[in-house]
């Protein structure tokens, strides 16, 4: 049992990051925070990845040690299990890199929102524009009267 | 509706959890040299990326030298971000409507 649990438990941790991600992009109402939580659910994405690649044993950093860089013509030298598997941390740095440009857009739609809104209440949002779609002064104009 | 929806989202989210934790019984162990992913294709990597691309490092070869395309689209990726910022972000000179 204590090995099943020390063989498994990395996927629980990220399970529970998502869980928490997509609990706050579903449940909460204010813009930020549902931001907030697609960053949490890319993260336990990314770091599931990045466990996909770790090899118990002696394995450190992809990259070549100078005592193989000699043998890199002799290819039955290198040990593979000396290294760790590099595709995942590869793939990783392209989703790091969507994600911060995601990141990037939303937060500046957000900025266009809040000034144009004066609020980032997902629900206060939608009484607006119902007021709006249905040619009624909004509720912010109204109690400024 | 709007009071039933927390609770709504709170059972999805625990049943999609709950679901994920049952798929993780079929997942390799955690470090395990021998799993799917380690002994696919990441060995020829290893043996053969220092002797193809002259890189140490194995992960900027694969990222510059194998999948340099894939990386020319990331900095696309980048570039269209920073540009739509720029357009959301700057400040609009027009001329005054007659309503503001």
């Amino acid at each position: 049992m204590t090995e099943y649990f020390l063989a498994k438990y990395n996927f629980w941790i990220y399970v529970v990051l998502m869980m928490i991600g997509l609990y706050a992009m579903m449940g909460k109402r204010n813009l930020v925070k549902k931001l907030i939580g697609m960053n949490i659910f890319q993260t336990s994405i990314i770091l599931l990845f990045v466990s996909a690649g770790v090899k118990k044993g002696g394995a450190t950093v992809p990259i070549l040690r100078h005592s193989d860089y000699g043998s890199v013509h002799a290819e039955h030298l290198i040990r593979v299990a000396d290294y760790l598997n590099p595709l995942p941390h590869v793939l990783m740095l392209t989703a790091i890199v969507v994600s911060i440009a995601t990141t990037g857009v939303a937060l500046a739609t957000l900025i266009l929102i809040y000034k144009r809104y004066n609020t980032l209440e997902e629900d206060e949002i939608m009484a607006i524009r119902k007021d709006i779609r249905s040619y009624k002064t909004p509720r912010i104009l109204r109690s400024k009267d | 509706m709007r009071k039933w929806f927390k609770p709504i989202s709170l059972a999805t989210v625990i049943l999609t959890g709950m679901l994920l934790i049952y798929g993780t019984h079929d997942m390799p162990s955690w470090g395990d040299p021998n799993s799917p992913a380690n002994r696919h294709i990441s060995p020829r990597y290893i043996t053969e990326a220092t002797r193809k691309t002259a890189t140490p490092n194995i992960v900027s070869a694969v990222l510059g030298d194998y999948r340099s395309y894939d990386t020319l689209g990331e900095s696309a990726v980048i570039f269209t971000a920073s540009i739509s910022c720029l357009f959301l972000l700057r400040r609009i000179r027009r001329q005054r409507n007659h309503d503001d």
